[in-house]
């Protein structure tokens, strides 16, 4: 697609700035609040290095299906750009994984050491 | 060698009384104390002259005329376009047209100016001085042990921080002192934050720090010490440059309307 077809494309379905952030929220509030369960998780499982790390992916593809499936309807291009975005905003940077680390950190040190 | 060995420490649980859930109750309540005190210091916007209200909103008028030319038909594109095109040359919208060629005044003597250099200023006072004053409180009392162990291993270079104060050479750098702690809590709170306080909130000190990056971006349109009567010849140029790319969204839309129903 060149340059022009897709300025004409957008302003034929414009995107409403209002609606994305709405939607980018929607997602941050649920990976802050699952990352930081999780943290508890593996902190209560007491993972270490790379298998918690792992276990915060799994559980963040998994989160991402729920969203899928239940909160775009199993329709996600119809709220963000491209399908794979609901799949990996988020995720590898942002609060979320912080969140983790951290609950991670304490349940571990609480109940493992 | 002696690192593949586990290393174990027996540590006093009242340590994670005494420490860990202070540090954490401490940072929690300080960032709830930042948020309420930078809404409370946040003096409520003046009352503006009428004529600078008309500059500003005059100003907005073309741009959103510009950003969304593609909305109008041609024709009445053109008509605003000439009637704003034409006010902004004769520099009709401006505050004070005797001034107009003169470069503007001083934003130091500038009340406006003041007034936006004290918000800025109060909110990087909100920002630094828990910072600091929890970091030297952390030092002063909680230095020269470990607490807890992370659950994941770190490069070797970060012994020297996350073990200040402790003079072992060969402990794992998994062992951490309690400014560690802290600082998983600067990055890990946010999410209790927005959930606390709702998203909007000025909590968090690491996010206040990236919007300290650039605080221009939100109040750089009218600035002090800008020449409005420069602003409203560029935005004139604007809008003469975009007339000439004008296209109607409903160009065609018959064509387009009976494709999406077949």
């Amino acid at each position: 697609m060149t340059t022009a077809a897709e300025e004409r494309e957008l302003l034929l379905n414009p995107v409403v700035p209002e609606n994305v952030l709405h939607n980018t929220k929607t997602v941050t509030d649920i990976r802050s609040l699952t990352g930081s369960l999780f943290g508890v998780a593996a902190g209560i499982l007491g993972l270490e290095s790379y298998w918690g790390f792992i276990f915060y992916l799994v559980g963040s593809c998994v989160v991402s299906a729920f969203m899928v499936a239940l909160n775009t309807g199993g329709r996600p291009e119809r709220y963000f750009r491209g399908k794979s975005e609901i799949w990996t905003t988020e995720v590898v940077s942002g609060s979320s994984m912080a969140g983790f680390i951290l609950t991670w950190t304490l349940f571990f040190g609480l109940l493992r050491v | 060698m002696a690192s593949v060995q586990e290393q174990t420490i027996l540590r006093d649980p009242q340590l994670f009384y005494w420490i860990l859930f202070p540090i954490t109750i401490v940072m929690v309540l300080t960032g709830i104390l930042r948020h309420y005190a930078t809404v409370l210091m946040q003096s409520a916007p003046q009352k503006q002259d009428i004529r600078a209200i008309r500059e500003q909103r005059n100003l907005l008028h073309g741009i959103a005329l510009r950003t969304n030319l593609n909305q109008l038909s041609l024709s009445s594109f053109t008509a605003r376009k000439n009637y704003l095109v034409a006010a902004y040359n004769r520099g009709e919208f401006l505050k004070d047209q005797e001034n107009k060629g003169k470069p503007p005044a001083n934003p130091m003597t500038d009340p406006a100016g003041m007034d936006q250099m004290m918000n800025m200023l109060k909110g990087n006072m909100a920002m630094m001085v828990p910072q600091t004053l929890i970091m030297g409180w952390i030092n002063a009392f909680f230095s020269g042990f470990v607490i807890m162990k992370l659950p994941f291993p770190l490069t070797i270079r970060f012994k020297s921080m996350l073990q200040s104060g402790v003079m072992t050479r060969d402990m794992d750098v998994r062992w951490v002192s309690s400014l560690s702690w802290y600082f998983l809590n600067l990055f890990g709170l946010r999410p209790v934050f927005s959930f606390i306080l709702g998203n909007d909130n000025a909590a968090d000190q690491m996010a206040a720090q990236m919007g300290g990056m650039n605080p221009a971006a939100g109040a750089g349109m009218f600035a002090p010490g800008q020449d409005p009567h420069k602003m409203f010849l560029a935005e004139a140029e604007n809008l003469e440059v975009v007339g000439g790319q004008h296209e109607w969204v409903l160009d065609g839309v018959i064509e387009r309307l009976l494709a999406a129903h077949n």
